[in-house]
């Protein structure tokens, strides 16, 4: 099988296989296969073996499942995303825990459409399980075009909005689709 | 040290503990499926959050601390995946699909 060698990013982007980077992605997931099965076992000595099978089957498992691709991420913007992240976890959770435990029980469930930014695939699919752990909205697969049906607590809340300002910060922690406005 | 240690973990665990039970009574007063999936992702995500960050000082060496910090990144990569995924086809087929 011959691989092309000449290759600009925006290719490598959909080449599942023997494209530069899958090196690289292997190396890197493999490295972190291991080191999660190190915490697991507490690096017991004797089951290192089995450790190194294990994160190699992990590997070619998760590279047929999820190919190598661009992600451009960039650590400072992606650690004040996951610090953004953690708070929204608490409001999120916060939020529906005081829905749960008024008497009055305050729902106005419905579903909103939004128009992503982001094209389908890993990216997309990264922002949708964010946005299920969110306050208020609950991803529940495609809608007409490039949208995304949601589910809401509360539609009352300006979700679209608030969804927009997330998937923004989101695109410049993951390095996404370039969109503005 | 430990005293304070303790009450830290003491604080942070019934916190959660509180917000599993908060989870609990949403799943059963919401009134349809859905809202009750909120109810379980987002504050059984908080709730766990709050009972690992109170267990870490109790942990046995670093590798004890990553080993509880891994069970709830797990538990909420398969609770955001698994919430799309019942959500997706309870709107396909109705509730009672």
């Amino acid at each position: 099988m011959e691989v092309s060698r000449v290759m600009n990013s925006s290719e490598t982007q959909s080449r599942p296989a023997n494209s530069p980077g899958t090196l690289g992605s292997a190396i890197s997931r493999a490295a972190g296969f291991f080191g999660f099965w190190l915490v697991l076992t507490g690096a017991d000595t004797g089951d290192l073996a089995a450790g190194l099978f294990a994160a190699v089957a992990a590997t070619w498992a998760s590279l047929r499942l999820m190919p190598a691709q661009e992600w451009n991420l960039h650590p400072i913007k992606l650690a004040k995303f996951v610090l953004h992240f953690l708070r929204q976890s608490i409001v999120a959770g916060t939020d529906v825990a005081m829905r749960a435990l008024d008497p009055r029980l305050p729902l106005r469930p419905g579903f909103v459409v939004y128009q992503a930014h982001l094209p389908p695939g890993t990216k997309r699919d990264t922002f949708c399980a964010i946005m299920s752990l969110l306050p208020g909205t609950l991803p529940c697969g495609p809608a007409e075009g490039n949208g995304l049906t949601i589910h809401c607590l509360d539609v009352t809340q300006p979700v679209v909005e608030q969804l927009a300002a997330e998937e923004a910060l989101c695109v410049q922690a993951l390095g996404g689709a370039q969109r503005h406005g | 040290m430990n005293l304070v240690l303790d009450i830290f973990t003491v604080s942070a665990v019934s916190a959660g503990a509180l917000f599993l039970l908060a989870g609990t009574v949403g799943l059963l007063r919401f009134p349809d499926p859905l809202t009750r999936l909120h109810a379980l992702t987002k504050v059984d995500n908080l709730g766990l959050g709050l009972v690992v960050l109170g267990l870490l000082p109790q942990a046995d060496g670093p590798f004890g601390a990553l080993k509880l910090v891994s069970i709830w990144l797990l538990v909420q990569l398969s609770g955001a995946i698994v919430a799309q995924l019942i959500a997706g086809a309870v709107r396909q087929r109705g509730p009672h699909g």
